[in-house]
């Protein structure tokens, strides 16, 4: 028995032996915001060292990451600094990788996405003052990187390019008559990109012509781009300029009218529109005539692309003729405006802008590096004029930057008024952001499933209740953050 | 008598065959449907009529080994069989050790640890997963390939138990015989039983390949950098609209286990026939 005992000694020593082995970061305390802020960036450089860099699967796909390294590891060579693709998923988990030392030095992701990180303390707070594009950089974009703590304001990530959701059509897809009838205020744009009572007409004449094709297709379940319905009329998520998680707004203002629009949309669509099937199918369905127009992001443009000029060369084209025929019928343009009034039948409405939920991606780092000044390098450099000018040319994203917008122009330039007109709706930076999706989730679902339910079956039976559902919505939000936390 | 004896057998035969046939295809129809879609030229699942591609081409499978910037299949191949290699060898060589000592030798903790081995067998692996991924940052095994062959190998001998009851069925006393001539423990093993246990050495090499061929929690858990991965976790990794490239990637997998299979089928057949004129 007492050998027994000694040996079950023996081996409980021999763990706890083992399991003090190893990296100590884990448990390392990282310490007061501020101190870190001022003493980890001292703004020497460290020499020969090799940071790695998480980017974004469209830029590391198209190229462009390869010569924003080669141009980064160039400059800095005299230093011995060199930067590497971390060469890990683009959705990786920092909070539990990051403190064994298998994280990336600098990672590029949503603001959301970040600030979750910044909350863990995963990621540094920076000396944004001291980057270049700091003045280049509306206040809102940095806003959505900041974190307050004791009284004190944070920036945890530098904005790159700013997100928000897009209408894709295809202009060969329009009526041959669209000047004479879907053209009133002959702005040779046609009537239905512009509004959505004529994008609601015009689904269903569509539809009607033939079962198979659609107008506007989306998946309604999809809260970040259902949502910014709901902004249009009022709604908002958190109170205080989404920092105050106590007051959630999806039921604020007239927002029941923006479910009410989407109700009636969906009874343009198919049964896609319930689940993320639409969000899916929506590149090879709009490339082959199935759907006249949806809803995505910037980032997705090359993807429709793609799928466009498959489709053109499938149909006998060679592929300089299909990617030329692509560029001038793929449109993306902005979200069209919405009735006042929620009504997508009357005619003549009296239209408003349409918000939409938004986000900045941008980069930060990694509070586990041991290069924070070189990475910070990385980062000024990534987010100079030069890089971002080449970054749009690539990928075609909306800078954040604001030089770099006004000398694009177009889209972009409209996308950063959008930003500072505050229609687009940025993701709040606190981690009880999580807890929208799912009830959000569950009200767009029905709102979707109603399209296609009997008269008496249907939830959501007129705009009240539609207000109701959203009242719901918001409380099961609210017990969500206050359950969990 | 003997013609409704006749036609009874044909019906009955008929209807055996049609229910093999039917089961044969609610089996197969997935296998088809997956290899069809790999030749699918528009590589989207939502162009398809009905269940199938509406035109075939190989450039999905062309595109899956030139393709490499994103998705490096070649090497998440490599990796997989490197590690389904490392894994069946040791693995192996592990469990018939383990098998053979609980079967042939008699010591006093046998009992307990067969006891033990016996339960913990029954709970799931991925149980330990939490304390798998603390224990390998502590040895620093993440991002290390020879980890996952080491998990892999450690854990297979915890299914020693079919390989013992193999080797319960070879006589003692052919053990018995070779001591008379002189034969220590290791020649008895590696001279007598051994050649005799063909056909359980193939079964269990064969097990130890394709689990690890096929997994992919622990691969996902322990491999982080994207040249590292196996075909699991990097066909998991794909983009929505890689639909084909998945099918594609989804059928190479198999031609491995297929080829293996046959290959060691024919050995295991044989070795059980050896096995039963000796025996």
């Amino acid at each position: 028995m007492r050998r027994k005992l000694a040996m079950m000694l023996i081996c409980a020593i021999s763990v706890s032996a083992f399991s003090g082995c190893g990296k100590s970061e884990a448990t390392e305390d990282k310490g007061d915001a501020t101190a870190t802020e001022n003493t980890i960036f001292s703004g020497e450089l460290e020499e020969n060292v090799t940071i790695q860099v998480l980017e974004n699967d469209t830029a590391i796909s198209k190229g462009y990451f390869q010569q924003l390294i080669d141009a980064f590891n160039k400059e800095y060579e005299q230093y011995g600094i060199t930067a590497v693709d971390a060469n890990m998923d683009q959705y990786l988990d920092l909070a539990n990788d990051g403190p064994y030392g298998y994280g990336p030095d600098v990672l590029y992701q949503a603001n959301d996405v970040i600030m979750q990180y910044a909350q863990g303390k995963h990621i540094l707070p920076l000396p944004v003052e001291k980057l270049e594009c700091y003045s280049q950089v509306p206040k809102s974009a940095w806003q959505a990187y900041q974190v307050d703590i004791d009284g004190q304001t944070y920036t945890c990530g530098v904005p790159v390019n700013v997100q928000c959701p897009m209408l894709y059509y295809r202009r060969d897809l329009l009526p041959e008559d669209w000047k004479d009838n879907w053209d009133k205020d002959s702005n040779d744009v046609p009537d239905m990109v512009e509004n959505w009572n004529d994008m609601y007409a015009f689904s269903v004449d569509r539809h009607n012509e033939n079962g198979d094709t659609y107008g506007y297709m989306k998946s309604l379940y999809d809260v970040y781009f259902s949502s910014g319905f709901l902004f249009s009329y009022g709604g908002y998520i958190f109170g205080d300029n989404n920092t105050n998680p106590e007051d959630i707004g999806f039921s604020a203002g007239d927002s029941a009218k923006g479910a009410w629009v989407l109700s009636q949309l969906a009874s343009t669509m198919n049964e896609d529109c319930i689940d993320d099937t639409i969000t899916t199918n929506a590149y090879s369905k709009l490339a082959d005539g199935t759907y006249f127009a949806t809803m995505s992001t910037p980032d997705t443009y090359t993807t429709f692309f793609d799928e466009l000029v498959n489709e053109y060369e499938a149909d006998g084209l060679s592929e300089e003729e299909a990617r030329a025929k692509a560029e001038e019928n793929l449109v993306m343009t902005g979200i069209p405006k919405l009735p006042e009034s929620g009504d997508l039948k009357e005619e003549n409405p009296k239209l408003i802008d349409s918000k939409a939920m938004g986000g900045v991606n941008g980069y930060a780092i990694s509070s586990y590096t041991k290069s924070p000044n070189a990475c910070l390098a990385f980062v000024d450099f990534a987010t100079k004029y030069d890089m971002i000018m080449l970054r749009n040319e690539t990928l075609g994203i909306s800078p954040a930057r604001e030089d770099v917008s006004n000398e694009i122009g177009g889209l972009s330039e409209s996308i950063y008024e959008k930003l500072e007109k505050g229609n687009i709706v940025l993701m709040p930076s606190i981690k009880e952001v999580a807890q929208i999706w799912t009830p959000g989730q569950t009200f767009f679902t029905d709102i979707a499933k109603d399209a296609f339910r009997s008269d008496s079956e249907k939830k959501y039976k007129d705009i009240d209740s539609m207000r109701a559902g959203l009242e719901e919505m918001c409380q099961q939000i609210h017990d969500a953050i206050f359950t969990l936390e | 008598m003997i013609k409704s004896n006749s036609a009874g057998k044909i019906i009955d035969t008929t209807l055996t065959y049609v229910c093999l046939i039917a089961v044969a295809f609610i089996f197969f129809f997935p296998c088809l449907w997956i290899v069809l879609a790999s030749f699918s030229k528009s590589g989207s699942i939502y162009s398809f009529d009905g269940f199938f591609p509406t035109s075939y081409s190989i450039h999905t499978f062309k595109k899956l080994f030139t393709d490499t910037t994103m998705y490096n299949y070649p090497r998440w191949f490599l990796n997989t069989l490197f590690v389904a290699v490392g894994s069946c060898v040791l693995g192996t060589l592990l469990t018939i050790l383990t098998a053979y000592t609980m079967s042939r030798f008699d010591f006093k903790a046998r009992k307990p640890m067969m006891k033990s081995t016996m339960v913990l067998s029954m709970f799931p692996s991925f149980m330990g997963m939490t304390a798998i991924y603390i224990l390998m940052t502590q040895f620093g095994l993440i991002n290390q390939i020879w980890g996952l062959i080491l998990i892999y190998a450690a854990g297979a001998p915890m299914g020693y138990l079919t390989q013992k009851g193999f080797f319960d069925t070879i006589p003692k006393a052919i053990d018995e015989a070779a001591k008379i001539d002189g034969a220590n423990s290791a020649q008895i093993f590696w001279k007598i039983n051994l050649p005799l246990s063909k056909p359980i050495i193939v079964y269990t090499a064969l097990t130890s390949f394709t689990w690890p061929w096929s997994d992919f929690i622990l691969p996902k858990l322990l491999l982080k950098e994207k040249d590292l991965y196996t075909v699991a976790v990097g066909l998991m990794s794909l983009d929505e609209t890689e639909f084909a490239r998945f099918a594609a990637g989804s059928v190479f997998i198999a031609v491995p286990i297929v080829l293996l299979y046959f290959c060691l089928v024919k050995n295991m057949v044989n070795g059980i026939a050896e096995g039963a004129v000796k025996g």
